[in-house]
């Protein structure tokens, strides 16, 4: 093939597109439709696994979460390493729990409930719930016998069809906490947060100070949860928190999905299945399309024949035009998919697990990309192939 | 005289469709002068297009030799096939066969341009050889916005532009009124009697027939009888 026969498969191409602009159009339609059928359900799937990680991230783990050893029941000078971890360039936030349990009463409902005993100031760097709260206030450093309750816990919030016992109250209610060693304390609730994560809502919030009065421990915690500016940088900050001298458990947040990791995964694994059969139907529907229309051009191509064209420039000229539908569908098809995703971005998908935005990886689009150019590509070989190949007299009068 | 242009001996045609053989063409032999204007008629199915199509190169004998301008034509590869209907033959067919997705001007010029010549000189070729045959001001037209008429004759103008040694045309009027017929018939006369074109015609109207140098007769698939 030379630069001659190149200039003549640009120019039957051209002319073959140009001329059927409803085709184009149509063609490039539903390779774009299937470019943002595969990659739309797959992002959501994503965003929907990137937000669980994120509600254990911002609820219950930090990036980093540093624990006791194994022979220990607290950390020891949480102050001073909350303090230390603070001054680290990038950290975005430090916030030391404490984690106990307590039986809530109210009117004649009583329920076990999770409890963190929080720094309510360092807590808003690190987790959800200063923003998360959709009825009253969130805590102060100044509360005293005042908390905030995750609507989980709370009738209002949940649904009907929950097995779960709930406490009936609002905000300005009290509920009586009674503690594991025997210390009873009324409470009136501040506000009520919601933040989406099923891990993060059935909790409730106390101010740390409370902690010292009930329990007369000072200066020590559950854990000390450390925000990073982004995932993936868990490993540098973990050496540079070494370097402060602490020699705790520091574990990052993928250590402490368990059972989010396995449910993240599933959702991976079902992805992956949607993801290829997506792409076969698409292939199958693109290939059918383009074989259509390069069948319909059979005449064409025996009186090009006929004329004395060669076959490489007629087959070409087809694989040319399945290539542009290729490629222009999926340009349009990325065009639309990140419009859809600025679009989610500013209006979020609710989904019970909290605020979904679709997450479309670079592998996931260069694979979807790539597997639609190839599947026009070959859509327009062989049927255009088949018909260079024919006898000439058969394709110009059928047959 | 002028030379022999095409030797064709003893040339067969059979379509086999399943055990069924149907002899399309049998023991056929012809020799085509340069410069002739030849008429192949018969009654419908007797098998004139398909001595045509043999003799185009748009088909292959079953049995039998061609030799076009000295070359056998019959053991050449699909690809040198190609090539020598670019570049040796030209062909009108009935029912125009122009591509719809190119202009009047296009339709005639994709065949120099497949054959490597610079753009100014296809396109100057093309522009004359559509004046030559009167459609001058309608280059740019597609064959969709074309008479019946006009249409073949842009095919005639394709057909003619490489300066094909020999001009192969498949009942060319069938699908013309009267006027365009005519038309058709006393350009392929011209252009024989002017430039000395070798015209193989396949025509049912014996009256078109009778303008050419010579009717070769095919009936049942053989010649009937042949006279000038």
């Amino acid at each position: 093939m030379n630069k001659n026969d190149l200039k003549v498969i640009s120019f039957l191409a051209y002319k073959n597109i140009s001329k059927s602009k409803a085709t184009f159009f149509v063609i490039v339609a539903v390779m774009a439709m299937s470019f943002l059928s595969i990659t739309f359900f797959a992002a959501i799937i994503d965003g929907l696994g990137y937000e669980f990680e994120e509600g254990m991230i911002r609820g219950l783990t930090g990036h980093l979460m540093i624990e006791p050893s194994a022979d220990s029941r607290y950390l020891e000078n949480a102050d001073s390493m909350v303090g230390k971890i603070k001054k680290i360039p990038e950290v975005v936030g430090v916030s030391k729990r404490v984690e106990a349990s307590a039986v809530a009463t109210h009117k004649t409902i009583q329920l076990g409930v999770p409890i963190f005993f929080v720094n309510p100031d360092d807590e808003r760097q690190v987790s959800r719930f200063s923003e998360s709260v959709v009825l009253g206030d969130y805590l102060s450093r100044k509360d005293n016998a005042e908390l905030i309750i995750g609507t989980d816990l709370v009738e209002a919030y949940t649904r009907e069809d929950d097995a779960k016992k709930s406490l009936d109250v609002t905000v300005g209610d009290t509920i009586q906490l009674s503690f594991s060693n025997g210390m009873v304390k009324e409470y009136k609730i501040k506000g009520i947060f919601k933040t989406g994560s099923q891990f993060s809502d059935n909790n409730i919030l106390i101010n740390y100070d409370d902690y010292e009065d009930i329990f007369h421990e000072s200066d020590v915690a559950s854990a000390i949860l450390v925000a990073l500016p982004s995932r993936g940088r868990e490993e540098e900050f973990t050496r540079k928190i070494i370097d402060l001298g602490v020699t705790d458990q520091i574990n990052p947040w993928q250590s402490k999905m368990g059972k989010v990791k396995q449910f993240i995964g599933s959702l991976q694994i079902t992805n992956t299945i949607t993801g290829v059969v997506g792409l076969f139907t698409a292939f199958a529907t693109i290939y059918i399309i383009i074989f259509i229309n390069v069948t319909n051009k059979r005449k064409q191509i025996g009186i090009l024949k006929a004329v004395g064209i060669k076959k490489e420039i007629i087959l070409g000229s087809y694989v040319l035009q399945s290539l542009i539908y290729g490629v222009a569908g999926v340009v349009i098809g990325i065009i639309a998919m990140q419009g859809l995703i600025a679009l989610l971005t500013v209006y979020p998908l609710s989904m019970p697990i909290g605020n979904v935005v679709p997450i479309l990886t670079t592998n996931r689009l260069v694979t979807t990309a790539i597997t639609l150019i190839l599947a026009s590509i070959v859509a327009g070989f062989f049927p255009s192939k088949k018909a260079a190949n024919d006898n000439i007299l058969e394709a110009i009068f059928g047959g | 005289m002028n030379k022999v242009i095409i030797s064709a001996k003893k040339v067969e045609r059979i379509y086999s469709n399943g055990i069924v053989r149907t002899y399309a063409l049998k023991d056929v032999s012809v020799d085509i002068q340069q410069g002739e204007f030849v008429a192949i008629m018969g009654p419908s199915g007797s098998g004139k297009s398909t001595l045509l199509h043999q003799l185009g190169l748009l088909d292959n004998p079953t049995n039998g030799s061609i030799l076009i301008d000295g070359e056998d034509v019959v053991q050449l590869s699909d690809d040198t096939r190609t090539r020598f209907r670019l570049e040796k033959l030209g062909y009108v067919f009935q029912s125009y066969n122009l591509i719809p997705e190119l202009t009047a001007l296009e339709n005639v010029y994709i065949t120099p341009m497949a054959r490597g010549m610079p753009e100014e000189e296809y396109t100057a070729k093309a522009k004359e050889m559509l004046t030559k045959v009167g459609l001058g001001d309608r280059m740019d037209h597609y064959p969709s916005e074309l008479s019946g008429g006009q249409q073949q004759r842009v095919s005639i103008a394709r057909a003619l532009v490489n300066k094909p040694k020999i001009l192969f045309a498949d009942e060319p009027t069938a699908n013309l009124d009267s006027d365009s017929s005519a038309d058709t018939i006393r350009l392929f006369r011209q252009l024989n009697k002017e430039i000395g074109q070798t015209i193989v015609m396949v025509t049912h109207e014996e009256n078109e027939g009778k303008q050419a140098d010579r009717i070769i007769w095919i009936k049942d698939g053989i010649i009937d009888k042949a006279k000038k």
